[in-house]
């Protein structure tokens, strides 16, 4: 695809840790513009952030950071007693533009955990030069935790996005992914108002068995919007009457059928319509996944939900505390 | 485009009038082919249990939605993209993805085991090397046998033209599909008759976006794209309490 996107204004510091200072409106006045041409070869990353977390004594930490252009990463928390890090994605220009393209690169690796999640939600404003594009790669070796909490997604009248999320696991690894979609509106108000919406999700499970041995397939999930081509959006099949619309996905050595019937009764016990279900390739390196997607009308009674099986787990498998993650 | 599967010629087979594919397509996607299509509602069901399809209309809508996603972005695909392998190996990466992006675990299982009795009955009907392949691999756990996978290996080689083949598969869907409506909800003949020749529409619609994606390169990452409210339908299928239909 032809790359037609503008440099970002505000040209970040590059590698590095330590407190980032931006808050979330510091850099309003820094969105990548959309206006003229770019005669200069145009950089291949709109924003892109490189995590890499490991373990010492039980304790998680960045083994590696790196972030250039529109994003960036605020300061570690430990939100427990458990070890695991708490790392929050900052978009400083503040929303996604057209032909935007954003790298995600997260590798966590044995027995390291990482809650990842993001400042505010992910905005995608009108996309006339393409859509804007998100690609989150993730690579899980021998026990590690990845849970991605972010934000809700809200993408306004115009806009385009599409989303890659890529992640290779080791089979004894265990991830988490969420994703609240809101309406999105015109200025006017009015729902719907953006032009499309595609998500794609695909894990593989690496085989132990040896390096150069391909990643076998477990699940791909996809979502996909494009409120124009309906008579009615919210109709039979589509949103039904709902505004928002998530998904969870979890894949995990020890999702077994008492924990599924656990997750069974969160799901009927929430504030949403939703669906759950054993989803992937049986045995895949013994990897089970199950999938829940819903449809409600806040992004809160949606995350809610996510947080309660995200809870579950944490009780069961780890002992760990809920989730809180604070917002700044 | 790939290279064709080796196939002999016309007159080799015994078909000197070349109507040989046309009627290997009308055994295999007439719907009293033993595929257990009948048992399968494929999401309605759950919508007929919460009454909001309870006539012909409302079936009609959710058929429209569900030619409109799944049978666009997921079987005509599947179908496109066989005629597209320039080999075997992407036939086999297709077969896992079909499978792979299929969340409800009852579409998923629906999709198998529909796909694996049209494999043995085609296989055993119209061998050819990489039908009798798929099957090997498929009795020896190594593939999986989704239904659009494997109607999309037999119409190739039975040498029907792209168009047809996705044409027939669709059409084959929407056929079963309202037949079980016609019993489930149930719905006059005539009623199911109307509901069949407006998806026709439907079935083109489908026919042309699926091409549009395959052209523009899209096909691999579009496969599956489907909108939330069909799935989370198909997913709460598994939980109900009376069922007439195994999806």
């Amino acid at each position: 695809m032809p790359e037609r996107r503008a440099a970002p204004a505000a040209p970040s510091a590059a590698a590095g840790s330590g407190p980032d200072a931006a808050g979330p409106d510091a850099a309003a006045g820094t969105q990548p513009s959309s206006g003229a041409p770019d005669p200069a070869p145009a950089p291949p990353w709109t924003g892109e952030l490189r995590l890499a977390v490991a373990a010492r004594q039980g304790r998680s930490y960045a083994a590696r950071q790196f972030h250039e252009g529109a994003l960036r990463i605020l300061r570690p928390h430990y939100l427990d007693r458990s070890g695991q890090v708490t790392y929050t994605v900052v978009n400083p220009g503040g929303a996604y533009l057209g032909a935007d393209r954003y790298l995600i690169d997260v590798e966590v690796g044995r027995d390291a955990s990482l809650a990842l999640t993001t400042q505010s939600a992910t905005k995608v404003y009108r996309t006339p030069q393409g859509p804007a594009a998100q690609d989150m790669t993730v690579r899980l070796g021998p026990g590690a935790v990845l849970e991605h909490l972010p934000d809700q997604l809200i993408v306004y009248r115009g806009g385009s996005y599409r989303q890659r999320t890529s992640v290779e696991m080791d089979p004894t690894s265990s991830l988490l992914l969420a994703e609240v979609v809101t309406p999105g509106w015109s200025p006017r108000g009015e729902a719907f108002a953006y032009d499309e919406l595609r998500m794609r999700t695909e894990v593989r499970v690496s085989d132990p068995s040896g390096p150069g041995s391909r990643a076998r397939r477990l699940v791909v999930d996809q979502l996909r919007i494009r409120p124009g081509e309906h008579d009615d959006v919210a109709g039979l099949g589509l949103m039904e009457g709902h505004s928002h619309t998530g998904q969870l996905l979890l894949a995990d050595r020890r999702l077994d059928d008492e924990l599924y019937r656990e997750l069974v009764a969160l799901v009927d016990a929430s504030a949403t319509r939703s669906g759950i279900t054993r989803a992937g390739i049986p045995d895949v390196g013994g990897v089970r996944c199950v999938c829940i997607r819903s449809l409600a009308d806040s992004t809160e009674r949606i995350a809610a939900l996510h947080r309660a099986v995200a809870d579950a787990l944490r009780r069961r498998w780890r002992g760990q505390a809920g989730v809180r993650l604070r917002k700044y | 485009m790939g290279i064709e599967e080796p196939r002999p010629g016309r007159a080799e087979q015994g078909d000197p009038d070349g109507l040989a594919g046309l009627l290997g397509m009308m055994q295999l996607t007439d719907s009293a082919l033993p595929t257990g299509a009948f048992s399968h509602s494929l999401g309605f069901e759950t919508y007929l249990q919460s009454e909001q399809i309870a006539d012909e209309d409302g079936f009609s809508a959710w058929l429209e939605a569900f030619v409109d996603q799944q049978l666009t972005y997921t079987d005509a695909l599947a179908v496109r993209l066989v005629y597209a392998a320039s080999g075997f190996a992407a036939v086999e990466d297709l077969d896992e993805l079909v499978t792979a992006q299929a969340l409800p675990e009852q579409i998923r299982r629906s999709g198998i085991t529909m796909g694996r009795r049209l494999l043995s009955i085609g296989a055993a009907s119209y061998p050819s090397p990489w039908t009798c392949r798929y099957q090997r691999e498929v009795e020896a756990d190594r593939m999986f046998a989704h239904q659009a996978t494997v109607w999309g290996v037999l119409a190739r080689s039975l040498g029907l033209p792209e168009e047809t083949a996705v044409a027939a598969h669709l059409y084959a869907a929407v056929t079963s599909l309202t037949q079980n409506a016609v019993r489930g909800i149930p719905l006059g003949q005539s009623a199911g008759q109307r509901v069949i020749r407006r998806a026709q529409e439907w079935v083109r619609r489908g026919l042309a976006t699926s091409r549009e994606l395959v052209a523009s390169g899209q096909a691999g990452e579009a496969l599956g794209a489907v909108s939330p409210g069909l799935e989370i339908a198909q997913m709460n299928h598994e939980r109900q309490r009376a069922r007439l239909f195994m999806s």
